[in-house]
């Protein structure tokens, strides 16, 4: 079977950034940061668009979702980081920042909010008091690209524009909460300024195959949190969904066996999707 | 060349006419806050009644809006003054025409009602 790529479009912009949230009982749902300053959420496993996040006066660089979905957090360009319910698209926080801000990650109770910039600072809001000063942490000495939670919440890990990766564990919190990550272990995909993603074998290293689809460099790729799929945003403004194991029916992709391609009754279930103009 | 997985449909992508958070989608109506934020000493249909009608009355100025000179104050202590003609469904973009700007004016312009602090018109 060969993968049938699906494509997102919507956005005006590259889009640069993109997260997906845990498994809810609705489901599990996307959100892409795009240069058009307009953030979007979508159903997780047929991507499907649920909403714009309104608001932000510039390039959004940074999206995220917390595990429940019901919260969403954006990173943008025209200084702030914002908060935003999830269920009704409203805004609820806005974070002001010095300068232009690119990542935004949730711990996993949503109590705290994890920032980075081009300011070079990580900051952690308590979303509970966000008027309250948040607590910095100086280092890095180029702009800050991603900062991450990760072991519990107790560690974080930030990329930084030198090529840097600095992996910092956080002393003082004890209100902090501890939980399992769960991480798929056979494989890691990437994607490249050739405008292919990539699939490789995370024991070995191993290119297994790539794909092409995107008409320009692929920004950002994720997995879903059931690794049944993976998202890809690019510079050519849309997100694409791609299965992990090609053939198997999962959301919108159904497999169909070669004798009912035949028959009448598969007319709504068409092998190449028709070409949507952007 | 082996055979291109199926597909059931293609994502649908945005409407193009409001934000979206569809209000009916069983998520909406799951977890959406239920109602207003009622005061504390809970009267919430009381509540629930001045909203809606300063809701209208708002919507009512709107229309009432329409073709009138208005004076807006914006941000970075800009004040602009314009013909009004109309705002988008989620009020946040109000069509104007002939605004005057500190640069010219401006035969047609959209105004980003975030940017807006305050205007002022004559009925």
């Amino acid at each position: 079977m060969r993968q049938t790529p699906l494509t997102c479009s919507g956005h005006t912009r590259p889009v640069v950034d993109l997260a997906f949230s845990g498994i809810t009982p609705y489901g599990y749902f996307l959100i892409s940061a795009c240069k058009d300053g307009k953030p979007m959420m979508r159903q997780g496993d047929t991507g499907d668009w649920i909403g714009t996040f309104l608001g932000h006066k510039g390039a959004v660089w940074g999206a995220t979702l917390n595990k429940e979905a019901n919260r969403a957090a954006t990173a943008a360009a025209d200084f702030s980081a914002k908060v935003w319910d999830a269920v009704t698209g409203d805004e609820m926080i806005t974070l002001a920042h010095k300068h232009i801000v690119k990542t935004v990650d949730f711990t996993q109770d949503s109590n705290n909010l994890l920032t980075g910039g081009q300011d070079k600072v990580l900051r952690i809001y308590d979303l509970n008091k966000p008027e309250s000063e948040p607590l910095e942490i100086s280092g890095h000495s180029s702009g800050i690209k991603k900062a991450l939670w990760c072991n519990g919440d107790r560690q974080i890990i930030s990329a930084a524009d030198d090529k840097t990766v600095r992996y910092g564990i956080l002393l003082k919190n004890s209100s902090l909460s501890i939980s399992i990550f769960v991480v798929l272990k056979d494989v890691f995909v990437a994607g490249g300024d050739d405008f292919k993603l990539y699939k490789f074998d995370y024991n070995t290293g191993e290119d297994l195959e790539s794909y092409k689809g995107h008409f320009g460099p692929v920004h950002c790729v994720r997995f879903s949190p059931d690794g049944e799929l993976y998202a890809s945003g690019s510079e050519d403004g849309t997100l694409r969904l791609w299965q992990t194991t090609v053939g198997k029916t999962y959301g919108l992709w159904k497999c169909v066996l070669p004798e009912e391609l035949g028959s009448e009754n598969s007319d709504s279930i068409y092998g190449t999707p028709p070409e949507v103009k952007a | 060349m082996a055979t291109p997985m199926s597909v059931v449909r293609l994502p649908r992508g945005p409407n193009g006419h409001s934000r979206g958070f569809d209000p009916t989608s069983p998520r909406y109506q799951a977890l959406a806050p239920s109602s207003i934020q009622a005061s504390t000493n809970g009267c919430l249909k009381e509540e629930q009644r001045s909203r809606s009608t300063l809701r209208e009355r708002f919507l009512r100025s709107l229309i009432a809006m329409a073709g009138k000179t208005v004076d807006f104050t914006m941000y970075e202590r800009v004040s602009v003054t314009a013909t009004f003609a109309a705002s988008d469904i989620d009020i946040l973009n109000f069509q104007v025409s002939h605004l005057q700007t500190p640069l010219g004016i401006q035969k047609e312009a959209l105004l980003r009602c975030p940017d807006i602090i305050a205007y002022t018109f004559n009925l």
